[in-house]
């Protein structure tokens, strides 16, 4: 598109006649004073009316929108500019996009949209602009922005929590934890309730066994804690279930949910990540050591940056530098390259730690000011420039379609003594290789010389002989022209002379000799290669992780998320809506990730603490304090019980930021421990139990519903694996790896089954697992009959049905099969069968066997199994509800 | 132990509308009724009266040729061989185009039998997407973006409409692709995973032996075994229903089950089909068999109610091999012909939206590899031809038009955006109404852009 030419002096003196007339623009010397006065005339006379007229409607307060975030009727929102940032440049109408709008160009949005000002109407924008844009309105009061960022600040989720005492209640001997169930209860009994009872003993057991182990109590457990009629018998389960291996594998992986862990990197090509594995156990032995939570994220963002603690052992150390992989396992296109990979690597990791650990959807300012939160993209880029600093270290090898591998961090024993081993022989392999394929190339050469001079010498003889025999020819002759046969014949000879055949031998021993050397240099090499690859020295393992980059520095706001289009440079940095005291500086030469560890996870922070209880409580309740438990922003839900919800973060965080005693203390109140029958009356008034007068059934999740089946069958392997099963795979693109490779067969606890983007296990696929490249703390729970085929028809299903059949049969505890019905209901459900219940198995297990020739040595274990199918599709093997 | 349990002589059937509970009545309809196990996917109401209630999306993977298929060039074929515009040279297209029914559609001689369908398409031929890379443009095709794992298409429609047959899944696809994105172009993504496709096969391998997983049995029982061990885990759920509503979902969902047992493989099995049927999709052991077959599984699950079905055809990458294009051509010509002709007889195609796309399609220069000139064409996102059929496009229509050689869309540009805004419509929905909340931002299939394209709408 053209721009309009029109003379300059020509439109501003027809346009400003009276007030320019005799000046000739280009030539013009003014005062800026009178600069000044005369753009303000402009301005008052035309501009502001032009504003009003064209613009106000789209881009005002009293309008009937503010597009774009562009505010026109103050001097300061024209001064801001709107999402992309200032449109005018006072005296610099070259950097002024608003002229560029004014004109139609391309690459910006035209404006006015609709009808496009006069050239004249253009020329006089112009002409102020170059006079330096001076605005005369008043200011009336804060723009929308800055109201929306000041009524954001007030926003509960940013104002600290605040101790409160526990109100009072009608029924005082009700509450157990003198906080929590005096909040709960509070709120029911004033919309006129009363909680239900509480669970029974059974009931209970299970419940607190899934909840913090995620396994069904053997019926011996279940039957010690039924008859443990002591005060403190839940208080010492909690406690041993707290302290078993099995609670980390549990709550572990709660968090990996929120940290979209996976093993491989997802998007168009998705390759695979064989060394995120430690950080998985990281998270699991965190949470085993009840690592103090405010340490655990502390560690995940800055772990390679810490101070070393006291007495720091090498293993604690390098926990805390594997724990940083949160920030290198997310989806990425590999495929893609320079600053858009980074930009995309960065966006990934702020969307991930703030909302995981603040519950804010700080990437929504990527390309423009938060839409609800006061997040403006100053702060997003602020943070941007952090983990710009930052250098993931993701691995992966430099093949087709994977730009950026990176290195890794070596761990275990010796780790990294043997990876400079490693590195260091593989670089001489390298070099060895390198100089044996030279060899190769200088033999073929030589070889190549041996059949010249071969060739040479054969020529000679040749010649050689065809001279003698027409010598002799000619000798035998005696007239003229045998003469000059003869002449020719020994001029024909003349080159091939003795010595010239004696030339050629020589070099053809000579080629020949060079050859055979080579050829034993070539092959004293390629044993040397051999030898080289046969002795390589065993690699140590590695994990994912991050280190600083050399030169930190700040980056851009990207004007509408485009880096190419740089914005105003913003300052490493934190939230601006959250302010809190004794705010970490940032060196010039830190990244400022340790900094914004510390940020977050100061006292002061509102957010981190209340966001990790309300996860517990999310956990322990099926549904947090605040529904949203990824997002406390403005289109959040607001919490159901906000001063229980202060009141627990701040008992989070004076007891040292402790899970295990959070959840001890949540599971101990009785607002845990009531029954889930629900109650009519209560129904009426609060039929989505949002005031937790009952406890609500859940489903178990997908990894629960695979550990418990197993445990039933009793192939469940309690042990961790070395790795993962994606490890052995190497760096590959996973479309081309079998699938029977991605989920191999395995009896481990599901929290170490790999979690291959696109290609997790089928079961966790049907039963709501959440996709490992988006942020989840809480799962969709769906009930389609794809599961019920699943439950009743898939190949691990029926085969772990027959290992509880065999299992049940071998066992002592039932020896006819009344107690093998019973036996096999305390696994599955930790109870006793109703009579139609066993009456029930009894007739399946017969019609079965009776289905069966009676030599079948197979027909026992097939009855049974049957009978575990039965079990295993029930509502009641994956939900907690009351056992009656 | 005397055998006292009763032989079982009713059938699945019979059992069910026994012992179906809240599902009464609903194993002879094999339509479900609005229940918990379905909630998600229970037919819902769309924003306004809908044109369209079902898709069938033929997916031509690789970009197909514009110029040997549907975009009509003779100003590129009378200069065959002279400079381009770009750096190369311009390629003729290799086939005569003609007029076509009463419309006078321009198609190649490569599509023969579609031809024959030519007033029931609604050609697009000045169609741009935002990416000519594969990588890219095939997730673009299928979720709206690249840079973010989104729901699919189909799940969003899914979402929005629920389906029609609780028997069945609501959304297959029929040999995705592995690559770029693989699962990810049918998956849910922040949707509820039952919004996902279900996959049958995949690229490369005979969609003959595809099958739908657990939908026979692993645990070697006799049916009537089977059938009792359901009756029994159904009376014991009864037990829980005071507790949560969700036992009964669970119920439901067991029931359902049952039904998609007998449902699935019967709507499977095309040998139900007449022969003339599978002579017409080309199911004869010939170039067309398989893609014959992937068409006439689409029919007979859209006709079964279900709501969204992709179908692919791979191999359409011609960088080199154009004169192959014919034989390529071969395979799929007579199995859409057929679907199209088909779904007209049955009264369907009014309210079947299909769509024929590939990511992207063609240059109108030949192809440079390596320094050379072979016989093909690149990448080309700026100009490109797909079309609709049924579902209340205009049918007929030649919409768009490509500059004289055919580099880019000069008229009536129909982005990828405004298709997909589009066929929503055309579905009943806002396309800027269909969202769904995630952190913390109302996401969509057209994320902040798209626009409907009225003139496409008959």
């Amino acid at each position: 598109m053209s721009r309009p030419f029109i003379s300059f002096a020509s439109v501003v003196s027809l346009l400003l006649s009276g007030l320019l007339l005799s000046e000739i623009p280009a030539l013009r010397a003014e005062s800026p004073q009178a600069a000044g006065a005369k753009g303000k005339e402009l301005f008052d006379k035309q501009i502001q009316p032009a504003l009003v007229k064209y613009c106000y409607e789209c881009h005002s307060k009293n309008g009937k929108s503010i597009e774009g975030g562009l505010e026109l009727d103050s001097p300061s929102g024209m001064a801001r500019g709107g999402d992309n940032g200032p449109m005018l440049t006072p005296h610099q109408v070259d950097k002024s996009s608003l002229v560029r709008m004014l004109r139609h160009e391309e690459d910006v949005s035209a404006m006015p949209p609709e009808e496009k000002l006069s050239d004249e109407e253009i020329a006089m924008f112009v002409e102020w602009i170059r006079l330096g844009a001076p605005d005369s309105r008043a200011e009336v009061g804060l723009t929308m922005k800055e109201q929306r960022m000041e009524a954001g600040k007030r926003h509960w989720a940013f104002v600290r929590p605040a101790p409160v005492a526990p109100p009072q209640v009608q029924l005082k001997d009700w509450p157990r934890d003198a906080m929590i169930d005096r909040f709960i209860l509070s709120a029911i009994e004033t919309h006129g309730m009363k909680p239900v009872a509480d669970a029974n003993r059974r009931t209970l057991v299970r419940r607190v066994y899934f909840d913090l182990v995620g396994l069904p109590p053997s019926p011996e457990e279940v039957a010690a804690f039924v008859a443990d009629q002591s005060p403190n018998a839940l208080a010492q389960l909690i406690d041993r279930l707290l302290d078993s291996p099995q609670f980390g594998e549990r709550w572990g992986r709660h968090w990996l949910d929120v940290v979209r862990f996976a093993e491989s990197s997802g998007m168009e090509f998705n390759f695979s990540y064989p060394h995120a594995w430690p950080y998985r156990n990281y998270v699991v032995d965190a949470l085993n050591q009840d690592k103090p939570y405010d340490v655990f994220l502390r560690e995940q963002i800055a772990g390679d940056l810490l101070p070393a603690a006291e007495n720091e052992t090498p293993a604690a150390l390098e926990a805390r530098r594997i724990a940083p992989s949160m920030l290198a396992f997310g989806p990425k296109r590999h495929n893609s390259g320079g600053l858009e990979f980074q930009m995309d690597v960065v966006d990934d990791q702020i969307n991930t730690v703030t909302r995981a650990m603040l519950a804010m959807t700080v990437s929504c300012a990527r390309c423009h000011d938060h839409k609800f939160d006061p997040i403006p993209t100053a702060d997003y880029y602020a943070l941007a420039g952090i983990f710009l600093s930052t250098e993931p270290l993701y691995g992966t090898i430099k093949q087709k379609y994977s730009n950026n591998p990176t290195d890794l961090l070596p761990i275990g024993p010796n780790a990294a003594a043997m990876h400079a081993a490693a590195e260091s022989h593989a670089k001489k392999l390298q070099e060895t290789e390198k100089t044996w394929v030279a060899k190769k190339e200088e033999l073929k050469k030589a070889a190549e010389g041996e059949k010249l001079a071969v060739a040479k010498k054969a020529e000679v003889e040749k010649r050689l002989a065809t001279a003698a025999v027409a010598l002799a020819k000619a000798t035998a002759q005696t007239d003229a022209a045998a003469q000059t046969d003869a002449a020719a014949a020994q001029s024909l000879a003349e080159p091939a002379t003795q010595q010239a055949l004696d030339e050629a031998i020589a070099s053809v021993n000579k080629a020949a000799a060079q050859v055979a050397a080579l050829k034993d240099a070539a092959k004293a090499l390629e044993a040397q290669v051999a030898a080289l690859k046969k002795n390589a020295p065993a690699r140590p393992q590695y994990a994912m992780s991050v280190r600083d980059r050399a030169k930190p520095a700040d980056t851009n706001v990207a004007v509408r998320g485009n880096y190419r289009d740089k914005g105003p440079l913003s300052p490493r940095g934190f939230l601006s809506a959250v302010e809190i005291e004794n705010t970490p500086q940032i060196p010039a030469d830190h990244s400022g990730r340790l900094e914004l560890a510390q940020w977050i996870t100061s006292q002061d922070n509102p957010l981190t603490a209340r966001v990790m209880v309300n996860r517990i409580w999310h956990h322990l309740f099926g549904r947090g304090l605040v529904s949203t438990v990824d997002n406390f922003g403005m289109i959040g839900k607001r919490p159901s019980h906000p001063k229980l919800l202060d009141a627990l973060a701040l008992r989070f965080m004076h007891e040292g930021w402790s899970v295990k005693k959070t959840i001890r203390e949540i599971m101990l109140s009785r607002t845990y421990q009531l029954s889930c029958t629900p109650a009519a009356k209560n129904m009426q008034i609060d039929p989505n139990n949002r005031l937790l007068w009952r406890a609500a059934p859940r489903r178990l999740e997908a990894e629960t519903i695979r550990d418990a089946v197993l445990a039933v069958s009793g192939q469940l392997d309690f042990s961790r694996p070395v790795s993962s099963s994606v490890t052995p795979l190497g760096d590959k693109l996973v479309r081309g790896i079998p699938l029977e490779k991605l989920q191999p067969p395995s009896n481990y606890r599901s929290v170490y089954l790999p979690v291959v983007r696109d290609y997790v296990p089928e079961l966790f696929d049907l039963f709501d697992f959440p996709s490992p490249s988006l942020v989840s703390g809480r799962r969709a729970v769906t009930n389609v009959p794809s599961q019920a085929l699943y439950m009743r028809n898939s190949k691990f299903i029926a085969e772990q049905a027959q290992h509880a059949a065999q299992r049940l049969l071998a066992s002592p505890q039932a020896t006819d099969d009344a107690a093998r019905v019973d036996l096999s209901m305390q696994w599955a459900f930790a109870r006793a069968p109703t009579d139609a219940e066993r009456a029930g198995a009894l007739q399946l297990v017969e019609q079965v066997r009776q289905s069966l020739p009676e030599d079948d040595k197979t027909r026992d274990a097939t009855a049974w199994a049957a009978w575990f199918q039965t079990l295993f599709v029930t509502a009641e093997f994956r939900f907690l509800v009351d056992i009656n | 132990m005397a055998n006292n349990t009763p032989q079982t002589p009713l059938s699945r059937r019979q059992w069910l509308q026994a012992t179906a509970g809240g599902l009464g009545g609903l194993a002879l309809t094999g339509l479900a009724p609005r229940s918990s196990a379905a909630g998600l996917l229970s037919p819902k109401a769309p924003h306004f009266a809908p044109k369209a209630k079902r898709v069938i999306f033929l997916f031509i993977n690789g970009g197909p040729s514009q110029f040997e298929s549907f975009d009509h060039k003779p100003e590129l074929k009378a200069n065959g061989g002279r400079k381009g515009v770009k750096k190369g040279t311009l390629l003729a297209p290799l086939y005569e185009f003609a007029q076509y029914g009463e419309s006078g559609m321009w198609i190649s001689e490569a599509f023969p039998h579609l031809a024959q369908q030519a007033d029931s398409l609604c050609m697009l031929n000045g169609m741009t997407a935002p990416s000519r890379a594969h990588p890219i443009a095939i997730p673009m095709l299928h979720t709206g973006e690249f840079q973010f794992v989104r729901p699919s298409f189909g799940a969003w429609v899914l979402y929005g409409l629920g389906t029609e047959n609780q028997n069945l899944p609501g959304f297959f696809t029929i040999k995705p692709t592995r690559t770029f994105g693989g699962p990810a172009n049918y998956g849910s993504a922040f949707l509820p995973s039952t919004f996902q496709a279900t996959r049958l096969g995949w690229d490369g391998q005979p969609v003959k032996n595809a099958s739908i997983r657990n939908l026979s049995a692993s645990h070697g029982l006799s049916s009537s075994a089977a059938l009792s061990a359901l009756e029994l885990a159904q009376k014991m759920n009864q037990r829980l229903l005071n507790q949560t509503p969700d036992v009964q979902g669970v119920i439901d969902s067991l029931t359902l089950s049952e039904q998609m047992q007998d449902t699935v493989p019967e709507v499977m099995d095309i040998s139900r089909e007449s022969k003339d049927t599978l002579a017409m999709y080309g199911i004869d052991g010939g170039p067309a068999d398989d893609f014959g077959r992937q068409c006439l599984l689409a029919r007979r699950l859209t006709e079964s109610g279900v709501r969204f079905v992709e179908v692919s055809s791979s191999g359409w990458d011609h960088h080199s091999g154009l004169d192959k294009f014919k034989d390529k051509a071969q395979q799929i010509d007579k199995p859409i012909a057929a679907l199209l002709a088909d779904l007209k007889r049955r009264g369907l195609l009014e309210d079947t939206l299909v769509l024929w796309s590939g990511e992207f399609g063609r240059e109108p220069e030949t192809q440079v590899l390596e320094g050379k000139e072979t016989l093909g064409r690149d990448h080309n996102a700026t100009g490109y031809t797909a079309w609709l059929a049924g579902g209340g496009c205009r049918a007929g229509l030649t919409h768009g038009l490509t500059d004289e050689f055919g580099y880019k869309t000069v008229e009536g540009e129909v982005h990828l955006h405004d298709l997909h805004a589009t066929m929503l419509h055309l579905l009943g929905l806002d396309h800027t109404k269909l969202v769904f909340r995630y952190g913390g931002r109302d996401f969509r299939l057209t994320n902040i852009h798209g626009n409907v394209v009225h003139e496409i709408i008959g």
